[in-house]
């Protein structure tokens, strides 16, 4: 493979790396006749997320041909390694010019080169690794709900929640009215986390379809990262989502650039209704009842020496646990995932059962694996 | 009053005293070649020359001529002295280190000879300083005899050239590697990294490139964290020259222009980390 | 037990909430205190040596629009809230450009302070946040530990310099010694020192001024016939006094008048407290009664 890029598409191509970046450790490149696709999976599975730059994107595009047996090649490199190219997006717009990524699996040579000012140029060789592809199983078709906004939006609603904040949950209030909350974990001590909930109007949204009453809570930090892309690139983001427990999709769309993300949600829909502020008699989150001007709504009993136990803490939520093997006995998979250092808190989320897709259309999972969702691509 | 907040008179018997209207201008060349606390200050009438070494394979040497003070008086020969250079500088810039237009903090630095503490006497905006900074016995410094003569390649670059370069560095490459040479690469820079290797290649006609002087090809290798801390004299310069000698020896010499337009240099000699036999290359 | 007041005006908004801020810099938890009239923040840290107290009190009047509350009792109209400042802080950061911002107690999992900020959005309808910050309900029989701290006995009382130096030089003296020494006297200086085995450094500030405090009041006793020159000194944890020069925003813009005095409060010669003022007026807004002052005292005691 072989393509060029040029002008601010160097700094495009830069920002998705970064975007990238705030889910794996790895990224993986495949060349495919539509375009270049960079992905990456994070460690625990349940964040997978895909760039895939059309071929109209480059100055150049060349896929080369495939090597042996139809089988196209693809690998993944150390993501470190590959930020480290793109690093400081204000210095590659002011200094390079052009860049150019050479694949050839033969001579076991994956380069990117710089063009910069001054005649300097910047050569890196790097190290990649031979792999499957890297498929998550989503479709948005499959899902019940979408709701599409202009990047801004989003990210001036997501200011909100501290920076810390690993999941926030996402209901459909009524009216069209959509609400973020950052979701308390199974609380040891009530009462000590600060509930922050925004509610934005639906002519905000460019687009909202979604079933009143239906919420998700998904990671933040991830859904930040493509947000930053998004505003970035002025481009509108769509989330598509359905029950609680299967993935939500975040999609961008664009000419020359096709992006998804996909986020395992947490399964357990009990927990969202024991969430502190939905704790009123409706079932629905009831927007804005903290801004009502009524006198009584500001009037509670407390007595002081009343509050001085404690409520009896509300019983913790819990998840089904679910670790699906990996897809294939593939020895290099599975060492991999023991390899991975103590997930993080993601356990309660469904992970993304990506396996390495070998054949297009074969057996790809395992019976006993439960599909989530189909994967609807037909180029899949 | 028990201390005198008043600067001594000349007259006094100090084997020198130095007068600067903006400490800055002494603070910013000293941050250049701090890597590490201790250094050795050498004066002469010609001017201050503060030394800092590593690991027996580095030293940096910040000079200050006299003509960048507006009094400097050196009563001996030469003087010197060792001091603690993270002390030295968090009393040079006690009134802050970024200094708004128009306002500066003038210096007076005495110092009475061997066992005496360095006198600093800060002024800004009618508020005073006084500093007494206790002194050490000075060390033997390294010799790297790094003359001119033997220097076998040269090259001059606009210092914006490099700073990018530096400030990237893969520091999971143990060494930097430079090679100079009258052809093609002409002036690379490597790294060979857990990430792999990469290349910064300039062209000996790039509009950085102010002299080049290149006899014969040269490949050295020097220890990447050896060569890290000279970022700091490169981001205050303005022009950069690299020199290498028979030996391999590394000078880095920095041209940094102060706000008032003065010039001042600070320089960096590096041992080779090891021989690079063509195999490597 | 009832509260709820309304913020509509911007410059009200920020003057709360950089106040909020320098609360929240100086203590991880501390107790609001609702009267009719008042706001107080409270932080006192029961560290016999170098602990660090703060006595904030605000006017309602002049930060928000409406105001109402109801306290246990008629004879004991007041609240008392034990909350983590930071919540606050926070919630007040992304509410700057707020149409409306509404302070409440509820109950909700638990009692909560609820902040309600109205944002405007490109849309016909405003953005709604709410911030539920926990608090927990001091009973009744707690109050006494957050009295008015008396105004003490102090040997010298002196304007402080302009904070960008002093903060600077604090600083660096940070990096050098653990403890400093504040030294003044009533002719209007004041010095900064440390002292090291590797270095000392002594600051001086002069004309720096001597508050005018009303003679009648008995408790300057101390201050009274003292020497004009003779130094008062206290020696204090210097990150104490950097968290307190750091935490406060120093930005003059919206403020008319902002002043700093230090004193230096002794009992036998030997200093046992610095107390450091804050008072600062806002620029006289029109529907203001009067000037709107704002007075931090926060007290470090030295180790001893």
């Amino acid at each position: 493979m072989r393509c060029v890029i040029t002008g601010g598409n160097v700094k495009v191509l830069g920002k998705a790396v970064h975007s990238l970046s705030r889910i794996g450790d790895e990224l993986y490149l495949e060349p495919t006749e539509n375009g270049l696709s960079l992905r990456a999976v994070n460690s625990s599975r349940s964040a997978f997320a895909s760039f895939l730059f059309v071929p109209l994107f480059f100055q150049l595009y060349e896929r080369g041909s495939p090597p042996r047996a139809g089988q196209h090649f693809r690998c993944k490199v150390l993501m470190k390694s590959f930020l480290s190219i793109f690093r400081s997006l204000p210095s590659l717009e002011k200094t390079v010019g052009k860049c150019l990524i050479l694949l050839k699996p033969q001579a076991s040579r994956l380069v990117v080169q710089l063009h910069c000012k001054y005649g300097v140029t910047k050569t890196h060789n790097l190290a990649f690794q031979e792999c499957e592809r890297l498929q998550a199983v989503f479709s948005t078709r499959q899902c019940a709900n979408s709701l599409c906004a202009p990047a801004r939006v989003l990210a001036e609603a997501v200011v909100h929640f501290p920076a810390t904040l690993s999941e926030v949950t996402l209901s459909a209030g009524p009216g069209g009215k959509i609400s973020l909350r950052n979701y308390v974990e199974d609380e040891k001590e009530p009462g000590r986390t600060m509930v922050t909930e925004l509610w934005l109007a639906e002519d905000e949204f460019q687009e909202v379809a979604v079933a009143p009453g239906t919420c998700i809570t998904f990671c933040l930090k991830e859904f930040r990262g493509l947000l930053t892309f998004a505003e970035a690139s002025n481009l509108p983001l769509t989330i598509h989502y359905d029950a609680p427990g299967r993935p939500a999709v975040f999609t961008l769309d664009d000419p020359l650039l096709e992006v998804h993300l996909v986020l395992a949600t947490l399964s357990d829909p009990e927990s969202i209704s024991q969430s502190p502020t939905a704790n009123g008699a409706s079932e629905l989150p009831t927007p804005a009842d903290d801004f009502a001007d009524d006198l009584e709504s500001y009037m509670i009993a407390m007595e002081t020496s009343a509050y001085e136990g404690g409520s009896g803490a509300p019983p913790s939520p819990t998840f089904p646990l679910r670790t699906p093997g990996p897809a294939h006995s593939e020895p290099e998979e599975e060492e991999e995932e023991e390899a991975v250092p103590g997930t993080p808190p993601h356990k309660k989320f469904r992970s993304l059962f990506f396996g390495s897709v070998l054949t297009p259309g074969g057996p790809c999972l395992a019976p006993t694996q439960e599909v989530l969702a189909e994967d609807s691509d037909g180029e899949y | 009053m028990p201390l005198s907040t008043q600067p001594p008179a000349s007259g006094e018997r100090y084997v020198l005293t130095a007068s600067l209207d903006n400490a800055r201008h002494l603070s910013s060349l000293l941050r250049a070649v701090h890597f590490q606390d201790h250094a050795t200050c050498f004066a002469t009438a010609n001017g201050i020359k503060v030394t800092v070494e590593d690991a027996k394979c580095l030293q940096a040497n910040a000079f200050i001529q006299a003509e960048i003070f507006q009094e400097f008086a050196v009563q001996e020969e030469s003087v010197m002295f060792r001091i603690n250079l993270a002390v030295l500088l968090d009393c040079l810039t006690i009134f802050g280190s970024s200094s708004l237009p128009g306002t500066s903090t003038a210096l007076r630095m005495c110092y009475r000879g061997y066992g005496y503490p360095l006198m600093l006497f800060l002024e800004e905006g009618g508020v005073v300083t006084v500093c007494k900074i206790n002194t050490q016995e000075p060390e033997e410094l390294l010799d790297f005899d790094f003359c001119s003569t033997n220097v076998v390649n040269k090259i001059i670059l606009q210092s914006e050239g490099l700073r990018e370069a530096f400030a990237e560095l893969d520091m999971t490459s143990e060494v930097l590697q430079i090679t100079m040479s009258p052809n093609k690469p002409y002036f690379r820079l490597s790294t060979f990294g857990n990430a792999g290797s990469a290349h910064l290649d300039y062209p000996r006609d790039s509009d950085l490139m102010e002299a080049f002087h290149c006899n014969q090809t040269q490949t050295n290798r020097y220890k990447i964290s050896l060569l890290k801390p000279s970022t700091k004299a490169l981001a205050l310069s303005c022009k950069v020259s690299i020199r290498t000698d028979t030996r391999g020896f590394l000078s880095l010499q920095y041209m940094i222009r102060n706000e008032d337009g003065q010039i001042c240099f600070v320089e960096y000699y590096c041992c080779p980390d090891e021989d690079v036999t063509e195999a490597d290359l | 037990m009832r509260f709820r007041a309304k913020i509509v005006d911007l410059a009200c908004l920020n003057h709360f909430s950089r106040v909020v801020n320098t609360v929240a810099r100086l203590a991880k938890t501390c107790t609001l205190r609702l009267t009719a009239d008042k706001l107080y923040f409270i932080l006192s840290d029961k560290v016999a040596n170098g602990g660090v107290s703060v006595w904030c009190e605000l006017c309602q009047g002049n930060f928000f629009d409406e105001f109402q509350m109801e306290g246990v009792a008629a004879e004991h109209n007041e609240i008392y809230l034990e909350l983590v400042p930071e919540n606050l802080s926070r919630a007040l950061k992304t509410a700057q450009n707020a149409k409306t911002v509404k302070i409440k107690l509820t109950n909700k999992h638990c009692p909560c302070l609820t902040v309600a900020v109205e944002l405007p959005s490109l849309s016909s309808s405003s953005r709604i946040v709410t911030h539920d910050i926990p608090v927990g309900v001091i009973p009744r029989r707690l109050w006494n530990d957050f009295r008015e701290p008396g105004v003490p006995d102090f040997d010298v009382s002196i304007y402080l310099p302009v904070l960008k130096t002093m903060k600077s030089v604090v600083e660096r003296m940070k990096n050098l010694s653990n403890c400093i020494v504040i030294e003044a006297n009533l002719s209007g200086e004041m010095n900064l020192k440390i002292e090291t085995d590797l270095v000392s450094v002594t600051t001086h500030f002069k004309d720096l001024g001597n508050p005018p405090w009303a003679s009648d009041d008995e408790c300057q006793s101390s201050a009274q016939g003292r020497d004009l020159e003779s130094m008062a000194e206290a020696r204090i944890d210097i990150k104490k006094l950097l968290q307190l020069l750091a935490g406060q925003q120093v930005n003059p813009t919206k403020a008319l008048c902002n002043s700093w005095t230090a004193q230096l409060c002794c009992m036998n010669v030997k200093c046992f407290a610095v107390q450091i003022i804050y008072r600062t007026c806002l620029e006289p807004l029109s529907r203001m009664k009067g000037a709107s002052q704002v007075v931090v005292y926060v007290t470090i005691r030295t180790g001893v």
